[in-house]
């Protein structure tokens, strides 16, 4: 049984060049610009073909600008094709942005019932099922508080519950692991699982490519608008860890200070892990040793590298450099690897872009000798955290036995790490 | 309170029905009136719930709250009688001026409204077009249901005022209901045809609160329809608000039957623009998400 296919499906946005002293939604300057043919074409997706059998969790990676949210956005009927045509085999929802229907002016009760309708619930359902969205979401006692007292870790949660209640045949997911603690990440993936077993379809994109290998079947790899690569998650994951190491990595132009013939280059920056092989997968508290390649054009003296961990929304997480704790840099001519070692990550589950720098003592933040997006890695569940990290830690107690008996050596009951 | 409810199981339960359906390339040959509408009827708790929505967040936080929908239309019923009748002594057909003046103001503002509230619509809830499916017509169509809203709740005034001035009612009355329909159309082809433009072009934003004001002047609300000349008349009513307005105060006030001919032409005309933007809005909506 097919519940999605996709023939030849192509979608093509028209940009438009916008000058000046035109407004964008001036009509005369849009009609000359049209005269003028004054625009450029993207394909955001081409001739794209595909069946999704019922049941079937289905992967979609790749970076950004690769076509997966416009696949998500095809088959949820926000935007149309240029070509091609598109079965859809069952009732639809999607998780995408929860809480993005709230009106901070009315009640959290309202707001269910507003953004359940925006689902596509009916009010019969929504009433049916308050009580148990409510509880999920924790937030009883502030269902007659309009939302915008609301904490946002109470905003979200009543989001993903009114979300998680819905109950389609076919579930389309965008990032909905990128928002949230970890404990409401877990709640989310604890409730896709549960829709998977009862045999909804999903389609599932993210940058979190721990749980598209724990949830789906199959997975595609994305590239330029085309499938570059189907099959079973494991490998198509391989393939794109490989294409995002092996890829000229892309210079951060317009932000960063970039010379045009830098004396040092950054290479690679490519990470291990405990038992020295190469990865872009680690669990919260695994070693991870890094190397960055550099190749020397000229010889500089008194270096600083730097390593820093963004979120994939642009976020600093962490930022790691030679300035702080590292030697002393003098680079001589040619290839050289500087060594970074991190005997446990203390990051939570998310996704992380890596970019690293070289630059002179005492420049200013934005000066770089080189600058450059090296990849990125995943983290997957491993050691617990709960809030921001996790650190090494141990508990101990000190008296166990009553404070008149002659045993009073503290005992150790129970050793974390 | 939130750690317990991880081991909350949720039932997962869904109908045996499964909608089976082919999304295709936008085509205006591919206009589908009937699919179309019927899609529009499984939304109709999100009407509901969207108009019920656009009343309250209106009206919360402001400390005169509901009142204000008598407010604005006695506001203007005493601006214009004061010009229109003491100053510039205007004809009102031996009608009292405030009444006469009131009654037209009544449909005038449901569709004033209506029009200047849906055309910003598709725009101000951009959060919705493109993060959420739903048939987009829903947006403009929830304002005009507001906007009848505050309609139904400046009649009791009117009520109040037809007592006040001692003017009967006759059977006659019961053609409000079909004036309202086709006033409701013709509002709604206008809503549908401005909403989608402005997703483009902001200009009709720019343009519509002009536009609305000159286009009550060429509409009989503070003049009667007698005190056009006849030889510009022909022309005068072919704007649909024409037929509207004076068959709604013939009936209300003067307790005649409305004229057949000017309420039909405005009818017809509705019916068919209504038509016609609804084929223009649902091929915007195609790529509206792209744009908004």
């Amino acid at each position: 049984m097919i519940d999605l296919k996709f023939d030849t499906v192509s979608k093509r946005y028209r940009i438009f060049k916008e000058s000046e002293t035109e407004g964008k939604r001036n009509a005369l300057g849009r009609l000359s610009r049209r005269l003028r043919g004054n625009w450029s074409d993207f394909w955001a997706l081409r001739d794209v073909s595909f069946e999704v059998s019922r049941g079937e969790a289905l992967g979609l990676i790749g970076q950004n600008g690769a076509g997966k949210s416009t696949i998500l956005k095809l088959l949820y009927n926000i935007t149309t094709p240029t070509k091609g045509r598109i079965r859809v085999n069952g009732r639809l929802a999607a998780l995408i942005e929860v809480a993005s229907g709230f009106h901070p002016d009315l009640t959290g009760r309202e707001n269910v019932y507003l953004n359940g309708s925006l689902l596509g619930m009916k009010r019969s359902e929504i009433r049916s099922k308050l009580d148990s969205i409510v509880d999920f979401a924790g937030v009883s006692a502030f269902i007659d508080t309009a939302v915008k007292r609301y904490s946002s870790g109470m905003y979200l949660r009543l989001g993903f519950s009114i979300a998680a209640h819905l109950d389609p045949d076919i579930l389309l997911l965008d990032e909905v692991l990128a928002v949230g603690d970890a404990e409401f990440q877990s709640r989310c993936l604890e409730r896709i699982n549960q829709l998977r077993r009862a045999g909804t379809t999903i389609v599932f994109v993210s940058h979190n490519l721990g749980a598209i290998e724990n949830l789906c079947d199959r997975v595609f790899l994305l590239r330029h608008g085309e499938i570059y690569r189907s099959g079973a998650p494991r490998y198509v994951i391989s393939e794109y860890e490989h294409m995002l190491t092996s890829m000229p990595a892309a210079t951060a132009k317009g932000l960063i200070d970039v010379h045009d013939a830098p004396a040092s280059e950054i290479v690679s920056v490519i990470f291990y892990n405990s038992e020295g092989r190469r990865t872009t997968m680690f669990a919260t508290g695994d070693a991870a040793r890094v190397e960055v390649e550099l190749m020397v054009h000229e010889p500089v003296e008194d270096a600083l590298v730097e390593v820093y961990f963004y979120s994939i929304f642009g976020n600093i997480h962490s930022h790691f450099s030679t300035e702080i704790d590292g030697p002393t840099l003098d680079l001589q001519k040619g290839r050289c690897i500087i060594e970074f070692d991190c005997p446990q990550l203390p990051f939570e589950v998310a996704a992380f872009n890596i970019e690293s720098s070289i630059k002179l003592r005492g420049s200013s933040f934005n000066e770089h000798v080189d600058y450059k997006r090296t990849g990125s890695i995943n983290i997957t569940r491993g050691k617990p955290v709960h809030g921001a990290f996790h650190t090494p830690h141990t508990w101990t107690v000190r008296s166990v036995a009553p404070p008149d008996s002659d045993h009073s050596t503290p005992a150790v009951v129970r050793n974390v790490d | 309170m939130a750690k317990s409810a991880i081991n909350n199981e949720l039932p997962v339960s869904r109908g045996n029905a499964r909608p089976n359906y082919e999304i295709r390339p936008p085509s205006i040959f591919g206009f589908n009136l009937l699919a179309n509408l019927s899609k529009l009827l499984q939304y109709k708790d999100l009407i509901w719930t969207l108009s019920l929505h656009r009343i309250k967040v209106r009206y919360k936080q402001s400390v005169l709250g509901i009142l204000w929908a008598f407010l604005q239309p006695i506001s203007m019923m005493l601006v214009f009688t004061f010009i229109f009748s003491l100053i510039a002594r205007m004809p009102s057909e031996g009608i009292p001026y405030a009444i006469f003046a009131f009654t037209a103001l009544l449909p005038w503002n449901y569709f004033s409204t209506s029009v200047a509230n849906a055309t910003s619509s598709l725009v101000k809830d951009a959060q919705f077009v493109t993060k959420v499916y739903f048939p987009r017509e829903i947006l403009p169509i929830t304002y005009i249901v507001a906007a009848l809203f505050d309609f139904a709740v400046a009649s009791i005034l009117l009520a109040g005022l037809l007592i006040y001035y001692k003017i009967a009612l006759t059977v006659n009355v019961l053609y409000v209901a079909p004036i309202l329909l086709v006033l409701t159309c013709f509002a709604l082809a206008i809503s549908l045809i401005f909403s989608a433009t402005q997703v483009r072009f902001r200009d009709i934003g720019m343009a519509v609160p002009l536009l609305l004001q000159l286009w009550l002047f060429a509409t009989p609300v503070i003049y009667p329809l007698s005190a056009v000349p006849a030889r510009w008349r022909s022309f005068y009513v072919l704007n649909p608000m024409v037929g509207i307005i004076e068959s709604f105060r013939d009936v209300v006030l003067k307790g005649e039957p409305p004229n057949m001919r000017y309420l039909m032409f405005s009818a017809v005309v509705s019916v068919i623009l209504l038509f016609v933007s609804y084929l223009y809005f649902k091929r915007v909506e195609a790529t509206m998400a792209d744009f908004v």
